[in-house]
């Protein structure tokens, strides 16, 4: 047999309890006792009687087990490989020790150095003015300090 | 003085010790207007012009009519034939109390002049109904096929 509710209170209605009333729009209406029927015909709103499942659920009483709504979302961050770097190239930059990265850096400038000058010797082999080779030296000085870093973040 | 007269005469036409009145009940007896629940066009038509059928006479041992019961209608200047689908009258714990007296238009045969009902009609109607049936005679269980919604 089918438990119904209550259309009042929400109690449960056992085989054998209760009372329907159909409207005349046809809406029906189970009640569990004259209780909740004579409460209904009184027009008594059920969300304001203490005793009702409907009162209960809307000022959440008695429902300390539903605390799961607490837990909060996060979202995980989640690695991917992009077109410039596979995944394993990324851990692998990004777990690099910092004295490995100093060193790689000092190399790469060491490169950079070493190529600027050799630019600049074969710049001094063509030109042929011997005044010109003094300010040159300084102005490529001042351009060694300003070489990029390379070799990523620090 | 004409004052102190008044107060006194609502305690003097208290005649309630007197005799016994009874309750108002919802019965369904003669001259009762009930309300046409099926789609026929007289139905329909006689709800809509504000004249709802009267009851003038009921086909049962007492005066009494209740859910089941075979009625006579008077429709618009017409006699019909009509069952009886829900009470105002409190009921027994089986069956559920309707806000009106609803009723469903049927011919001599049992067969309902509408084609559907939108109001609920009682699960009792359909072992009530199936005792009224006489065989190859009325056959007033068609009635139910037509019920969109059970109560």
């Amino acid at each position: 047999m089918k438990i119904g509710l209550c259309a009042y209170s929400g109690y449960k209605i056992y085989p054998g309890h209760g009372k329907t009333m159909v409207k005349t729009d046809g809406k029906t209406f189970t009640f569990l006792n004259a209780k909740c029927e004579s409460s209904y015909l009184m027009k008594r709103n059920p969300r304001k009687v203490t005793w009702t499942v409907l009162y209960r659920r809307k000022h959440k009483k008695g429902q300390e087990e539903e605390q799961a709504k607490k837990r909060t979302r996060r979202t995980q961050k989640f690695q991917r490989a992009i077109v410039g770097a596979s995944l394993t190239d990324i851990i692998a930059k990004r777990n690099m020790k910092p004295e490995v990265r100093k060193a790689q850096r000092e190399q790469a400038i060491r490169a950079a150095k070493e190529q600027k000058k050799a630019v600049k010797a074969a710049k001094k082999v063509q030109a042929p003015t011997k005044a010109k080779a003094v300010p040159k030296q300084k102005a490529s000085k001042v351009q060694q300090k300003s070489a990029p870093r390379v070799g990523g973040k620090r | 003085m004409a004052l102190s007269m008044w107060r006194k005469l609502p305690k003097l036409m208290c005649v309630g010790h007197g005799f016994h009145t009874s309750p108002a009940y919802s019965h369904i007896i003669k001259l009762t207007r009930l309300r046409v629940v099926d789609n026929s066009e007289i139905g329909k038509r006689a709800m809509a012009e504000g004249k709802p059928p009267k009851c003038i006479h009921v086909y049962n041992k007492k005066g009494v009519g209740t859910i089941g019961d075979k009625v006579l209608l008077a429709i618009k200047g017409e006699k019909k034939k009509a069952i009886i689908v829900g009470v105002k009258q409190n009921q027994p714990a089986l069956s559920p109390k309707f806000d009106s007296n609803n009723v469903v238009l049927v011919d001599d045969n049992g067969t309902p002049l509408g084609t559907r009902i939108h109001v609920p009609i009682p699960q009792v109607l359909r072992t009530i109904l199936k005792e009224k049936n006489v065989v190859k005679g009325a056959d007033y269980t068609k009635l139910i096929a037509l019920a969109s919604r059970f109560v």
